[in-house]
């Protein structure tokens, strides 16, 4: 077996078995979801006619869409559907779920993306300028502001910063609907609370990483060299820095997708986390369903995304290692 | 008729009344003959008795007025007779409100509500969804924010002497904004659907005593009762009875999708929990609205968020705020607080058919610990009126004084024994706050409240939404109950035998009865009289604990002009303009 086939054989392994993980991992929730919510057919019919539906209707409506099938089958032929794209319609809402998620996480995605453009320089900044210099009244002052920042949960920075910046200095505006398109000044409130939330542990984690790179013996070989303190940092201790501060942004990104619920709601912003809101307490069951299983694609493909890009920080990780241990 | 006036008028004035006053009466029982129909016509021969009536023995003219406007006389001319002020600031159907600046036209409002899932007007059971049809489907009468009714598609209509036989005639010219002309086939399309046995509309409750409607030509019908049931034209104001296209049905039965109305507006767009617009139709057969566009936007659930887009100047009005965001309305210039004394209550009924609530000595016990004015007090600041566990509001124009219930420790815990519960009991309490935080502090207080009598109370909080779906299944639940402008109303919905409301299960021949009596009583006295019966009955079954009124309020920008605050939350927007 030549170098590059067995490095490609490697590769195409290692992307297997993520694949295969993140296969697996889906299938287990798709049938813990499934499970809970569709286990009890009666249940299914309340919840889609409505409370004040008759024994007769909810009967009719199960015997029509299959719900007289055992189990395993229905999860099946749900799996397929789900897969082919065919997610139902809402009961709630009375669209077809597909096109009723689509905008709802192209909108969290703009706000996802927003705030990782405000966390992630933030947090890095803060954290690498603390790291450097340890010990010293910066480091302790961004240590103090990250601390209370991670401490003050969402729907407290929200009311704090609407009260300051809606109610008493009346500079922007108090809701987030984009209800007549996309207003930049809509975006600021919530990503500030979301930037106040994680900037403060990114800068934290950047901060115990920084320290410790730091304080190894090839960056003290580096600085005896006589390099420039900037070039030893960003040529030499960043990268290696960086591994953490690296895992704790990917994990960021699913919590921005679809667990930022409470800044969604209280900002009134149409995105993923208000549509999975509705859907809980609406027990619209087919929104549900799809609203999970589409947070587990967003974990699972953020995961192996940040797998690689772990990899490609540190060369000990790298998936080439990976391969040439899969050659021999 | 002149001998007969004569002869009522000795000294009919009570003495309070001011000379003034008694030269006006004096004035209006020789104009009695002004009193005209809707039509022009002559009125029902109950009207000029109810005038005569109200000026000879003091009734309070405007409950007397509101009678009248049920039986089709004109407001204008009850008005004039009964000596009554036009309103100044009259939300009128098809009169332009005349307030000191003339209406601008044009501009979009933005209103906060939640936008709920609706298809068939008829079932709605939020009254939020039927602030948006009411912008494009309208109803046969009208009923202004003083309670008096108006024509509205209904032009005039005259109730047989016995009150069992209704003729209605629609107003000409009327169109569909799909083309089609209005004609009585869609009133009685309306109606047939609403009193049909497989109704599942509230409305066949409200309407069980219509036994037929006939057409009498392409704008008349005739509607036939079997009891008297005199606020009829009132109740046909409900927000459950739209008038709809007479092939609705046909058409899927889903107005969203298939938006045809007789209203000033239109709707464009509707997105469950996001927004619904409605755009001004030109082709309106009455007065063009104001506005050229309404849009309604649903911010959520969060009552504090919506003032914050209101300080913004993100939107315009908002359908309500609580005692919570009171003072915090009041702090900004720009917003007008709106509020009106309303009938919206909390009801902590017990449902009658199960265990241990079918005993009345458990459910009396509960309702004698209750402390009403503690809850006012404390759960909302003092502003509302007491309650009288029985639905019906002091302000309620048939409400019937009886003797307060006080709270009495030491009945609860000995009616407690005796239903064999000398230790004291274990009660679970649902609620869903759903209106605010409010609730839960009112089922606390009765929670502290029932441990002074051994009552062991817990409360289940529920999610608002999750509350809505067993607020009728629950042994023991706080549910709460808009403003109706007549008690009877409120107590027809909710407490009589096997109503689709009914969610005390509370079953009463004798209660049906004092309401079948008290329906088809013209004078407002005697009608009250009646109502006492049913407040005394519900009081004697302790059917619920109904502690108190609470305020309602809503707020709007200051540029909105036209808005009232409505006791029942009814809310058109064809006269609301923006300066």
């Amino acid at each position: 077996m030549t170098a590059v086939s067995a490095l490609s054989g490697g590769v195409s392994r290692w992307l297997l078995r993520k694949l295969l993980g993140m296969v697996l991992t889906m299938l287990a929730v798709s049938f813990l979801v499934f499970a809970v919510l569709e286990l009890n057919v009666d249940d299914v019919a309340v919840k889609v006619l409505g409370q004040f539906s008759t024994a007769d209707q909810r009967h009719a409506w199960l015997v029509e869409n299959g719900y007289t099938a055992p189990f395993l089958l229905r999860y099946v032929r749900w799996l397929w559907e789900f897969m082919t794209g065919h997610w139902g319609t809402s009961t709630y809402y009375r669209e077809d779920i597909l096109t009723l998620i689509a905008p709802r996480l192209a909108a969290s995605g703009l706000l996802a993306g927003a705030a990782l453009l405000v966390i992630v320089p933030t947090g890095l900044v803060m954290g690498i300028i603390a790291g450097v210099r340890e010990g010293s009244v910066i480091d302790r002052l961004v240590s103090v502001f990250a601390i209370v920042t991670t401490s003050v949960p969402e729907f407290a920075s929200a009311v704090f910063l609407t009260a300051l910046f809606v109610f008493w200095l009346g500079w922007l505006p108090g809701v987030s609907t984009m209800a007549d398109g996309f207003h930049l000044r809509e975006l600021v409130l919530p990503v500030c609370v979301l930037t106040l939330y994680s900037a403060g542990y990114v800068a934290r984690m950047t901060r115990s990483s920084m320290v410790e790179v730091m304080q190894s013996p090839y960056i003290r070989t580096a600085r005896l060299k006589g390099n420039p303190m900037r070039r030893v940092i960003v040529r030499h201790a960043l990268r290696n820095a960086l591994v953490t501060p690296v895992t704790v942004i990917m994990l960021q990104i699913p919590w921005l997708l679809s667990g930022v619920i409470v800044v969604e709601v209280f900002f009134a912003y149409q995105g993923f986390g208000t549509l999975l809101y509705q859907a809980a307490l609406n027990t619209d069951i087919y929104l549900i369903e799809a609203c999970t299983m589409v947070s587990v694609v967003v974990v699972v493909l953020t995961q192996v995304a940040s797998d690689l890009l772990y990899a490609w920080l540190n060369p000990r990780m790298s998936i080439r290692g990976a391969a040439k241990a899969g050659a021999e | 008729m002149q001998r007969r006036l004569s002869h009522r008028c000795i000294w009919p004035y009570p003495m309070s009344e001011p000379p003034s006053a008694l030269k006006r009466s004096r004035g209006a029982l020789l104009q009695l003959k002004a009193l005209r129909n809707n039509d022009g016509s002559e009125p029902h021969p109950a009207a000029r008795d109810l005038v005569h009536d109200a000026l000879r023995r003091g009734t309070d003219r405007r409950r007397v007025l509101r009678v009248l406007s049920w039986l089709g006389v004109s407001a204008v001319s009850a008005r004039a007779v009964l000596g009554l002020p036009n309103p100044k600031y009259a939300q009128m159907p098809l009169q332009a409100a005349r307030p000191a600046v003339t209406p601008r036209s044009g501009g979009t409002l933005r209103f906060v509500c939640a936008i709920q899932q609706m298809t068939d007007p008829a079932l709605t059971t939020w009254i939020e969804a039927s602030n948006l049809f009411r912008n494009s489907v309208e109803f046969l009468t009208y009923v202004d924010s003083d309670n008096i009714t108006h024509p509205y598609l209904a032009e005039s209509w005259h109730p047989s002497e016995d009150l069992k036989t209704w003729d209605f005639k629609l107003r000409d010219a009327v169109k569909w904004s799909n083309g089609d002309r209005f004609t009585v086939d869609d009133v009685i399309f309306n109606i047939r659907r609403w009193i049909a046995p497989a109704s599942k509309s509230a409305n066949r409750t409200t309407f069980a005593a219509i036994t037929g409607v006939e057409a009498l030509d392409e704008l008349r019908f005739r509607l036939y009762l079997s009891r008297p049931l005199c606020s009829l034209p009132e109740q046909l104001y409900a927000y459950t009875c739209p008038i709809l296209h007479r092939r609705f049905e046909e058409q899927g039965a889903n107005w969203p999708r298939n938006p045809i109305g007789t209203g000033p507006f239109q709707l464009a767009d509707y997105h469950v929990s996001r927004l619904a617009v409605f755009k001004r139709r030109r082709d309106y057969w009455g007065p063009p609205a104001y506005l050229d566009e309404i849009r309604y936007a649903d911010l959520g659930t969060e009552l504090a968020t919506h003032v914050a887009a209101l300080a913004a100047g993100q939107v315009d009005a908002l359908y309500r705020v609580t005692i919570t965001e009171l003072d915090l309305v009041r702090r900004f210039p720009n917003m007008q607080l709106l509020t009106e004394p309303c009938a919206q209550t909390l009801v902590m009924r017990m449902k009658q058919d199960q265990k241990p609530y079918d005993d009345v000595r458990v459910r009396r016990a509960v309702m004698l610990s209750c402390d009403r004015e503690q809850m006012l007090r404390l759960a909302y600041r003092n502003m509302g009126v007491l309650g009288e566990h029985h639905h019906v509001a002091p302000f309620h124009p048939d409400y019937f004084k009886l003797p307060p219930i006080e709270r009495d420790v030491a009945e609860a815990r000995r009616l407690l024994a005796q239903a064999g519960y000398p230790n004291g009991i274990d009660l679970t309490l649902s609620l869903g706050n759903t209106q605010g935080r409010y609730e839960q502090d009112t089922a606390q207080i009765l929670q502290q409240n029932c441990a002074d009598a051994g009552i062991r109370l817990s409360l289940q909080v529920l999610p608002a939404a999750e509350y809505w779906t067993v607020w009728d299944k629950v042994p023991f639940g706080m549910t709460y109950w808009a403003h109706r402008p007549l008690g009877i109303m409120a107590l027809e919905l909710a407490y009589r035998s096997g109503s689709a409301w009914n969610e005390s299960h509370f079953t009463n021949a004798r209660f049906d009865a004092a309401l079948d009596a008290a329906s088809g009583i013209l004078d407002p006295r005697e009608r009250s009289r009646a109502i006492g019966e049913c407040e005394r009955i519900l009081q004697e079954q302790a059917v619920m604990v109904q502690a108190y009124f609470p305020k309602k309020f809503t707020v709007v920008s200051s540029r909105v002009r036209g808005f009232r605050a409505d006791p029942q939350d009814y809310y058109r927007m064809d006269r609301v303009w923006l300066a």
